[in-house]
C-alpha cells in the first residue's frame, strides 16, 4: 500500500501487459457526485485506483475571506450540503472562541444547536442509506429514507426558513426561537422514527444480497484507518471509538446519555451497521433534548448587540437597536486577532475549521478540515485487489459529499 | 492575471497567530523548514499517529510569508473504547515558509494522508513539497495559472467584453406602456419589427 510515482492520466490508455486504464466518472451515477476515478485494471480486478477530484471546486474558502464574519457562514454551510447545520455549528463555535463568548451562549441556544446537529445527522445518514441502497440495487429503501428526511427538512424550514440551507445556527446563538407547532412536529418525528428504523433494518440488515455485496469488502484495519486519517463512522467501524462529541465535548454533549457505536470488522458492512446504530443514538439524544427544551426557557442568542443584531421588533422602539442593526448589517462585527482550531463531529467525521482573524470584520483565512476528502482518499488504499463492482460499494460506504471534498 | 478588483485590504495585525495565548486545546509549536521533517518523525514516534490536516495561510506583509499548519492527533492505533481513546492530545505545528523558497519536505513518507493535503497546498498556495510522489494540481484544472488562495490573487477574473445588444432589446427603443388601443402585445411586436427593420438597414 503506497502511492506510486506515475500518475494515471486520461492520456494513458493502456499500460504494459494486460493492464488497461479506465476512467470511471465524473458522470457516473454511483459516484455520489462528480468524482472521477482513474482505474488501472486487469480484467475486472483493480490494480490501482486514483480518485480525481476538483470538479465541484467553487472556491468557498476564497469567497469566505471576502465576506463578513456573519455572511461567510452562508458559504461554509454550502460545503457539506447534506448536513449544513453541522458546518454552521462548527463555524459558529470557532468564531465564538475567537470572540471569547463561548461561555455566554444561553442554555436554550445550545439545546437547539444540539437538536439541529443531531437532526441533520439523521437526515444526512438517510441520504447515505437511500443512495447507498440504490448502488446495491435496493431501490425501495430510497423512498423510506427520503420520506424520513423530508420530515426533518420540514422542521428545518419551519425553524430557519429554508429547507436545505437554513442558516439557523448563527454566531452567538440561533436565529430566533423555535416556532409555534415545532414541538408537535418534533414529537411526531420522535414517534415515527423507531418504526421506520425497524422497517429499514428489516429491509436491509439481514438481506443476503446486501451482505454478499458488503461483507469483507473494503476492509480497513485500525492501523490503516489512522494512517489514512479516516474519522467518523468509518473509523469507528474499524474499532476505534473516537467521537469528537465524547473526546472534546461542545454544546454540552458531555451531559447527554448516548453511546458511540463501534464494530471491529472494518469492512463496508461494519460501516453500514455503525451508521444505522448512530441514527438510533442521535434519536436518543433528540429525545433528551426535547425533554430539556420543555423545561428550559429564555433567550436563544447572547445579549450583545455588538455581535448579534437586536430583535427586529425593537428597531421601531429603540434608537440604539436601530443603530446596532444598521452597523451589523452594513459592516459586520469585528473579531479579535488570533487563530483557532475547532473540531466537531459531523455525520462524516471530524469536521474542523482552522480560522485566522486579523482583527477585521472579515475572516482572514478559513481552512476546513474536510472529513469527506480524507475518507475518500483512502480509496487509493482500499481499491486495489478488488473488483470494479466492489469499488461502488466502497464509495457508498465512505459516504463522501463533494461539496466538501472540493469546496 | 489582470483584475478588475483590488485584492482585499490587510488588517493591522500582521501575524495573528502570535498576538494572544492559545485559546483551543491544542499544543502549539513553531518550527523552521529545515527542522520540519526531523520533528515530524520525532512526533510520530512520540505517539502522534494521525496527521489530521495540513493547511496553509498567506501573510504577504510578514517574513516568512506563508504558514503551513500541521494538525496532529495522538490516536491509538488499535481497537479501543471511548474510555481508552479519551481526549487524544492535539498538536499544531506551524512552519513558516519564506516567499523566496516556497518548498518544504513532504510528509507522505510518514502519513499516507498527507498526499492530497499537500497537493492542495501546492494547488492553492504554490508551495511545493520535495519528495511528494505526485505533485500536481488537485482542485484547479492542470493548466491553471496562479495560486488562488494567495492574498494577492484577485477574487474575480478580468471583465469580459459584452456582446452588443440588438437595438430592439434596448429599453429606450421600445415603449412598454399600454397603447391607447389596449393591445399591448401587438404594439410591442410592431415596435420590435420596426426596430429590426432599422437594424437591417444599418
Amino acid at each position: 500500500m503506497s502511492i506510486s510515482a506515475t500518475p494515471l492520466t486520461p492520456e494513458v490508455v493502456s499500460k504494459d501487459g494486460n493492464a488497461m486504464v479506465l476512467s470511471m466518472g465524473p458522470q457516473h451515477p454511483s459516484t455520489h457526485g462528480v468524482l472521477q476515478i482513474m482505474l488501472e485494471i486487469e480484467g475486472e480486478n483493480i490494480v490501482k485506483a486514483e480518485p480525481e477530484i476538483g470538479y465541484l471546486h467553487t472556491g468557498i474558502e476564497k469567497n469566505a475571506e471576502n465576506q463578513f464574519w456573519s455572511t461567510a457562514q452562508t458559504n461554509v454551510e454550502r460545503m457539506d450540503y447534506l448536513a449544513p447545520s453541522n458546518n454552521a455549528l462548527c463555524y459558529a463555535l470557532a468564531v465564538e472562541k475567537l470572540l471569547g463568548i463561548t461561555n455566554d451562549i444561553p442554555e436554550r441556544a445550545s439545546l437547539i444547536r444540539v437538536l439541529n446537529s443531531e437532526l441533520t445527522r439523521i437526515a444526512s445518514h438517510c441520504v447515505w442509506l437511500g443512495t447507498g441502497g440504490i448502488d446495491l440495487g435496493a431501490l425501495s429503501v430510497f423512498f423510506y429514507t427520503f420520506d424520513l428526511r423530508e420530515n426533518i427538512l420540514d422542521m428545518q424550514e419551519a425553524a430557519g426558513g429554508a429547507r436545505m440551507h437554513p442558516n439557523y445556527i448563527r454566531v452567538g446563538g440561533v436565529n430566533g426561537d423555535l416556532p409555534d407547532g415545532y414541538m408537535d412536529r418534533l414529537n411526531a418525528f420522535i414517534e415515527k422514527f423507531p418504526g421506520r428504523m425497524r422497517d429499514l433494518r428489516a429491509l436491509l440488515q439481514a438481506n443476503p444480497i446486501l451482505q454478499d455485496r458488503m461483507i469483507d469488502v473494503g476492509i480497513m484495519t485500525p492501523e490503516e484507518a489512522v494512517q489514512w486519517n479516516i474519522t467518523g463512522p468509518s473509523l469507528r467501524a474499524s474499532g476505534i471509538a473516537y467521537d469528537v462529541r465524547k473526546a472534546y465535548p461542545y454544546c454540552g454533549f458531555e451531559t447527554y446519555d448516548f453511546d458511540v457505536p463501534t464494530r471491529e470488522e472494518g469492512d463496508s458492512y461494519a460501516r453500514f451497521l455503525v451508521r444505522l446504530d448512530e441514527m438510533e443514538e442521535s434519536h436518543r439524544i433528540i429525545k433528551q433534548v426535547r425533554d430539556r427544551l420543555q423545561k428550559t426557557h429564555g433567550p436563544v442568542a447572547i445579549d450583545n448587540a455588538k455581535v448579534v443584531a437586536p430583535p427586529k421588533e425593537t428597531i421601531a422602539l429603540s434608537m440604539e437597536a436601530l443603530i446596532h442593526h444598521f452597523k451589523i448589517m452594513t459592516e459586520g462585527f469585528r473579531v479579535p486577532p488570533g487563530d483557532v482550531y475547532q473540531a466537531t463531529e459531523s455525520p462524516r467525521g471530524e469536521l474542523a475549521y482552522y480560522i485566522v482573524s486579523d482583527g477585521g470584520n472579515r475572516p482572514y483565512r478559513i481552512r476546513t478540515r474536510p472529513p469527506s476528502m480524507y475518507n475518500l482518499q483512502a480509496l487509493k488504499g482500499m481499491g486495489p485487489g478488488n473488483l470494479i463492482a466492489d469499488l461502488v460499494v466502497m464509495i457508498g460506504s465512505l459516504d463522501p459529499v463533494f461539496g466538501e471534498v472540493d469546496r | 492575471m489582470p483584475s478588475t478588483q483590488s485584492p482585499p485590504l490587510l488588517g493591522g495585525a500582521i501575524d495573528p497567530t502570535a498576538v494572544r495565548p492559545p485559546i483551543d486545546d491544542a499544543l502549539i509549536e513553531r518550527i523552521e523548514p529545515a527542522q520540519l521533517h526531523a520533528r515530524l518523525v520525532q512526533l510520530k514516534s512520540e505517539g502522534y499517529t494521525m496527521l489530521l490536516d495540513v493547511g496553509a495561510v498567506d501573510y504577504p506583509q510578514r517574513a516568512p510569508r506563508f504558514d503551513v499548519v500541521y494538525h496532529l492527533l495522538k490516536m491509538p492505533v488499535r481497537k479501543s473504547s471511548v474510555k481508552e481513546v479519551g481526549s487524544p492530545q492535539r498538536l499544531r505545528l506551524l512552519c513558516g515558509v519564506p516567499a523566496e523558497k516556497t518548498s518544504l519536505p513532504t510528509a507522505t513518507d510518514l502519513w499516507l494522508s498527507a498526499d492530497w493535503a499537500e497537493r492542495e497546498i501546492f494547488d492553492l498556495f504554490g508551495i511545493t513539497f520535495d519528495g511528494h510522489p505526485d505533485m500536481r494540481r488537485i482542485q484547479m484544472p492542470n493548466d491553471w495559472e496562479g495560486y488562488p488562495l494567495r492574498k494577492d490573487y484577485p477574487l474575480r477574473g478580468p471583465a469580459r467584453e459584452r456582446s452588443p445588444r440588438p437595438s430592439f432589446a434596448l429599453k429606450s427603443n421600445v415603449n412598454a406602456g399600454t397603447p391607447p388601443s389596449g393591445r399591448t402585445l401587438e404594439a410591442l411586436q410592431a415596435q420590435i419589427a420596426k426596430a429590426r427593420a432599422e437594424d437591417g438597414k444599418a
